[in-house]
């Protein structure tokens, strides 16, 4: 290990997959087998990705935590380091820092049952979770997923969602806005709260997780008060941009707590008492 | 008895250290009426009065505004990485204001809580600061609003205050000064006299007060009216640290280097889905207040601010921190 903080680890690129049109969702590991076997994360964490020439950007690792034999993250097309990413082909190298940030609290939530609420491009930080649910299926009760994209072709991870309604005690409910639907499509129409309303999922014993674009979270976050969720049970992951994700850059912050640091994770009761600067 | 640095030895005292291969930092007149902290190539170019205050400030020789992290050159699919290097010559600043080698025990503990950074900390060990009391201030001087002042100590390696024209008085205040000065001052009677500091201009007890529930106050949004959002305070502010990392190169390699940054800018929040948290110029002025005032001071125990008041002296529209906490806080 370098004594430099900031200095990436160096990843080989193993699998890449076009998720939508502008998405991609890419498989790297450590080109060390010394940091392969020191490497352990939490679901929810995060790294540093970095296209050398282009710069880095900041993901969540979207795999369980579970898999070992490589990290994977998921990223849309929307700038320099992004477009650099998008042409990493395999046996490429990418530089990878990390694991940062508080990840799930998933001693909290065994036993419990999970509702999974996500919208779009933010599917990746719930996937995680889902696969360490589903894999670790003894140790939570039911799990429903609630996953929207204002479009069909905009669904990330689409084939995992059949994956996952095979599990016993799996329930996933898809969604497309009004007017992003296909002539074949059998999911719902409709936003995703008015859809997680719909759905008449239960509260009781549940723990949700909230991951989208904050007008989705914003609509979403009654619906579930309704079904009786307190707020200590509703978490969120925050995506405040970063750049050194150790506390020092001085950007993610909402007020006094650092999102790097201190999240990305945040039940909705810590989010009130935080300045809204997300 | 007191310790004297004559006028006559300060310059082959500098050029000494030049020669020995030291890097010597001081305010230098780079222009009629600018006057800066910069590399001394020259015992001559050191100004040491005759001016207020530097308009940048010394944390550039801890903290360079453009600093190499690392380096990578691409081999085929793979990649080498480059080690940075290290510095490894001592360096000094001679006549860094009290407001400055203050900001450097703040920027220690940005740069050291839960991970070190070995490029701050080498600099920093590195360093050895000679703060000269200060003979002046100006109506953006507010030192002894935020409880230092023209003679404090804080983050310094020695003192000197003016005796005269010519001598200054050294106080050599950690094993580092007493080193750089051994054999290079004489025993005196004369001492010098700190000067007094400005007016207190704000109340830091009703500035807590006002932020702790002044998060959605209209002062923020009136405050940043006249703001270009040029970051002209942060970048000569001693105690802004804010930085990018990017990177630079070319098809057979390049650095990843670390770059000031600033939180007036209004990229510097800015997410890839064009969401953006501090989205104005009056959250942006806010974030920054409550850092210096609020976050920092919660984090660490001391305020990030030394009252230089360079982001005034600085600001093409007059703002800064003064004038705002002279509004919110005013002194009774």
């Amino acid at each position: 290990m370098s004594a430099n903080i900031y200095q990436p680890d160096l990843m080989e690129v193993i699998q890449v997959r076009q998720q939508t049109a502008d998405v991609k969702s890419v498989r790297i590991a450590f080109r060390d087998p010394e940091q392969a076997r020191a490497f352990s994360f939490r679901v929810g964490q995060f790294g540093i990705f970095s296209a050398f020439g282009a710069g880095e950007s900041t993901f969540n690792i979207c795999s369980s935590s579970d898999w070992t034999d490589f990290i994977e993250f998921c990223f849309r097309r929307t700038g320099r380091v992004t477009e650099a990413l998008w042409n990493a082909e395999e046996g490429d190298t990418i530089g990878f820092r990390g694991p940062y940030g508080n990840g799930y609290p998933l001693e909290k939530w065994k036993g419990k049952n999970l509702i999974f609420v996500g919208g779009g491009i933010a599917m990746p930080p719930i996937r995680c979770a889902i696969w360490y649910a589903l894999e670790n299926r003894e140790q939570f009760g039911d799990v429903t997923i609630v996953y929207g994209a204002r479009t069909v072709g905009d669904l990330v991870f689409a084939n995992e969602l059949d994956r996952w309604a095979e599990f016993e005690g799996v329930r996933v409910v898809r969604c497309v806005d009004p007017g992003g639907e296909t002539p074949d499509w059998k999911g719902e129409i409709g936003f995703v709260p008015t859809v997680v309303e719909r759905a008449n999922i239960s509260g009781e014993n549940a723990v949700a997780l909230v991951v989208g674009p904050p007008i989705m979270i914003q609509f979403t976050l009654p619906v579930l008060a309704k079904i009786g969720l307190p707020d200590a049970s509703i978490y969120t992951s925050l995506e405040n941009r970063m750049k050194c994700g150790v506390g020092k850059c001085g950007r993610c912050n909402c007020g006094p707590v650092y999102v790097c640091k201190e999240g990305p994770v945040f039940t909705l009761e810590e989010l009130k008492r935080m300045p809204k600067d997300y | 008895m007191s310790e004297l640095l004559s006028g006559t030895a300060i310059r082959p005292w500098i050029e000494r250290l030049l020669a020995d291969g030291k890097r010597v930092a001081g305010p230098q007149r780079v222009h009629e009426d600018l006057v800066q902290y910069a590399w001394l190539t020259s015992a001559d170019q050191l100004a040491l009065d005759g001016f207020v205050r530097p308009s940048n400030s010394i944390k550039e020789v801890v903290f360079p505004r453009h600093e190499q992290l690392y380096g990578y050159q691409f081999k085929g699919k793979r990649i080498e990485l480059l080690p940075a290097e290290l510095p490894t010559k001592e360096q000094i600043v001679i006549g860094a204001r009290p407001c400055d080698a203050a900001a450097l025990p703040a920027l220690d503990g940005v740069f050291n809580w839960d991970t070190q950074d070995e490029f701050y900390n080498r600099r920093r060990e590195l360093t050895t600061v000679v703060t000269l009391a200060c003979g002046a201030y100006d109506a953006h001087c507010f030192c002894t609003s935020v409880g230092l002042g023209p003679g404090d100590v804080r983050g310094s390696d020695a003192l000197l205050i003016a005796v005269d024209d010519e001598n200054y008085e050294v106080r050599c205040l950690t094993d580092k000064g007493r080193r750089l000065f051994a054999g290079v001052t004489t025993e005196s009677s004369a001492v010098g006299r700190v000067m007094e500091g400005p007016p207190v201009q704000f109340d830091l007890d009703k500035l807590g007060a006002f932020l702790a529930g002044g998060y959605d106050n209209p002062a923020w949004q009136a405050a940043a009216m006249r703001c270009l959002g040029c970051a002209a305070c942060a970048y000569t502010c001693p105690t802004c640290h804010c930085f990018d990392i990017v990177d630079e190169g070319g098809p057979s390699g390049g650095t990843r280097v670390r770059n000031w940054d600033a939180c007036q800018f209004s990229m510097f929040t800015a997410h890839a889905s064009g969401h953006n948290p501090r989205g104005n110029q009056g959250q942006r002025q806010r974030q920054r207040i409550y850092h210096k005032f609020q976050i920092y001071p919660e984090k660490f125990g001391a305020l990030l601010c030394t009252g230089c008041g360079n982001c005034t002296r600085n600001c093409p529209a007059g703002l800064g921190v003064l004038p705002i906490l002279k509004t919110i806080a005013p002194t009774p």
